[in-house]
């Protein structure tokens, strides 16, 4: 990262309410109820670059894609792109030329593709939502050359989702989010739900974008090994918090956090090399109730009685960023 | 030498429609040994799920099982009536599917899930059927299964119950264990978890194990042997190590480049074009030669049957020698 990063998040919250309707509340005689989905994530993303989010569920990754391009407001803290702020009031008129440069690519794309809408006028939506080009025959070339550049071919254009299969459903999501010429991308778990031969196919697709249209990433997934594939650095995300941020190569070769390393620990060894796997003890907890102290302590082998009542920070240790005592202290 | 456990012998499963019947299932043959984890591995419509469904008499009509058979210890199971067939279900050939809140009743408390099965397939009284189901907790790493035992299914996590279930298709001393994507929507570290229990139990209890899935790192961690499936037909089968490491069908070798690795740095994952064919247009010949870069002469027309090739056996008419010979 050498110039002024992208794409800024910092000190990012999201705070959900998840209270019982008001009634129930006087009649049970509870408390409302709230829940952290995101606390205190900060990171930069730099031009061309793909920052990836890993975690599982309920740990606030999709919230954060959320957040950064605007489709829920934050709590606390602010997303600047390009050097705008995406909840300042005062500076709406700039947000909105912003609008078009930012682009998302949702999981599934049943859900994320309007059924009743054929293939060609998906694509052309925001070339018309945004006046990029007026005349129909001018939409019309574009959507064929942005099908044809996601590996569809232009005649595709007069079907209907339901007519593709899922990886050309996503291919789809694809052509829809470039037709904006974005520079921004925030993929949500984007291959999730496809085979793998498919995923491969639509992880290189993506690979082959950014290097055309030099677009910059926000990665979103469970599986750390896609995301070693996919991105330059990486944040592990637990309850909320990241937890460790650092380039995918070191954290690969590496990990410190004691949760990195069970994730990392966790991923099945394709290469049977009958690598000894760590018995992973415990589950994620519930988020309306997390652990004091450090979120990871109940399933932490470490975990000692500073981890037990005190959060750790985010601290700089070597070339990546790291929340644990055990770390700072040099114990692990 | 002893007997398989399961034996299918080429087992068809079609559905009759108005434009033809469509062949999900071709002609597939396999065997599963005492104490054995098979993994059947393929992508969507691959028809792996569909043999799964065979096995324990669950296709829906109109499907149906069009040709061959299945024998569970000898026995011919296809075709027996429902009634036989449910007690052979649950008792005989146990079965954890993907989703376990739809395994399991979410009106009952987890014990008197467990009882019941224990009391349909065993011959105990009610108080020891319920002092198995705790111990049946136990085993499976419920904490606290004393408590838990009263619980519904909706005060459990997704792991803990898959653990439920796992004790549920364990509760009357399976001999089979069906598995089918059963750590698909886990989290990766309760998914290890979940792998190391069901291989863990199913050595303890000696049932062998039916093991589907997508997912070629889970069949690498826990199966024995691999049967890889495309359109419908077995593409590949063999010992675990040898399908993963030596691959030796272009679609098994599309599908283990096509898998991103955590610990090596490649640029391009290798990509198989094209997608896996529908049932209403499977390819003549070998499913898989339009998409197969080492096609030859006599993949699109003549099919190639499974035949040994090392350790392993294979489908593609690289491996028959006269074909290969003449290729060149």
């Amino acid at each position: 990262m050498s110039a002024a990063p992208l794409v800024e998040a910092k000190d990012l919250g999201r705070v959900f309410d998840v209270s019982k309707p008001w009634l129930n509340r006087m009649v049970e005689r509870v408390p409302r109820q709230t829940l952290a989905a995101v606390i205190d994530v900060t990171f930069a993303i730099g031009q061309r670059e793909t920052f990836a989010l890993v975690g599982e569920s309920g740990s606030g990754k999709s919230t954060v894609a959320k957040l950064t391009v605007g489709l829920i407001a934050p709590t606390t803290g602010d997303v600047v792109i390009a050097g705008v702020s995406m909840n300042d009031p005062s500076r709406h008129a700039e947000r909105q030329r912003l609008r078009r440069r930012i682009q998302m690519v949702f999981q599934d794309p049943y859900a994320s593709l309007n059924p009743r809408w054929s293939a060609r006028d998906i694509v052309a939506e925001p070339i018309r939502a945004f006046g990029l080009l007026r005349t129909r025959a001018e939409i019309e070339g574009q959507v064929g050359d942005l099908l044809r550049l996601v590996g569809l071919d232009p005649a595709d254009g007069r079907k209907y989702p339901h007519e593709f299969s899922g990886g050309q459903r996503q291919r789809v999501a694809i052509a829809r989010a470039l037709a904006s010429r974005p520079d921004f991308i925030v993929c949500d778990e984007p291959t999730s739900a496809l085979d793998v031969s498919v995923q491969a196919q639509i992880l290189n697709l993506m690979r082959d974008l950014q290097g055309r249209f030099g677009l910059t990433y926000l990665f979103i997934s469970h599986n750390l090994a896609v995301v070693r594939h996919m991105a330059s650095r990486i944040g592990v995300m637990y309850l909320g918090r990241l937890v460790e941020v650092g380039p995918t190569r070191d954290l690969f070769r590496a990990p410190r956090h004691p949760y990195t390393r069970m994730l990392l620990d966790a991923v099945p060894d394709l290469d049977l090399t009958g690598r000894p796997r760590k018995p992973v003890e415990g589950e994620i907890p519930n988020p309306i109730d997390p652990p004091k102290g450090c979120p990871f302590h109940p399933r932490c082998p470490f975990a000692n009685s500073r981890c037990r009542s005190e959060l750790p920070l985010l601290l700089s240790g070597g070339s990546t960023l790291v929340a644990c005592h055990g770390v700072e202290e040099g114990r692990i | 030498m002893t007997a398989p456990v399961l034996s299918v012998r080429n087992l068809r499963v079609e559905f009759p429609t108005r434009r033809g019947t469509l062949v999900a299932v071709d002609d597939v043959s396999f065997d599963i040994m005492p104490g054995e984890v098979l993994g059947v591995v393929g992508e969507s419509g691959a028809g792996k799920s569909l043999t799964g469904t065979a096995i324990i008499g669950l296709i829906e009509p109109p499907g149906r099982i069009g040709a061959g058979e299945i024998r569970l210890k000898g026995e011919r199971i296809d075709h027996l009536p429902p009634e036989r067939m449910r007690r052979i279900r649950g008792k005989r050939i146990g079965m954890v599917f993907q989703d376990p809140l739809t395994s399991l009743n979410p009106l009952y408390r987890i014990g008197d899930q467990l009882s019941e099965t224990i009391l349909t397939h065993t011959d105990v009284d009610a108080g020891e059927a319920r002092r198995r189901a705790v111990a049946l907790l136990a085993e499976v790493g419920i904490p606290a299964p004393q408590q838990r035992v009263d619980s519904y299914p909706h005060q459990f996590s997704g792991g803990m119950r898959q653990r439920v279930v796992l004790a549920l298709a364990l509760a009357a001393g399976p001999e089979l264990v069906i598995a089918d994507e059963p750590t698909t929507a886990l989290d990766v570290s309760v998914q290890a978890q979940i792998i190391a229990l069901l291989k863990r139990l199913c050595r303890d209890h000696g049932a062998a194990v039916m093991l589907i899935t997508h997912d070629m790192g889970v069949i690498a961690e826990t199966a024995d042997r691999v049967a890889v499936m495309y359109a419908g037909r077995i593409a590949e089968i063999g010992p675990v190590r040898d399908v993963v490491k030596a691959p030796l069908h272009p679609y098994t070798v599309g599908l283990m480049g096509s898998i991103p690795k955590p610990d090596a740095d490649i640029d391009r994952l290798v990509q198989i074009p094209g997608t896996m064919p529908r049932l209403t247009a499977i390819p003549s010949g070998c499913p898989f030669h339009p998409r197969c870069p080492r096609a030859f002469a006599p993949c699109p027309t003549r099919r190639p049957e499974l035949r040994p090739h090392g350790r392993a056996e294979v489908a593609c008419w690289l491996f028959e020698p006269d074909m290969a010979e003449a290729a060149r």
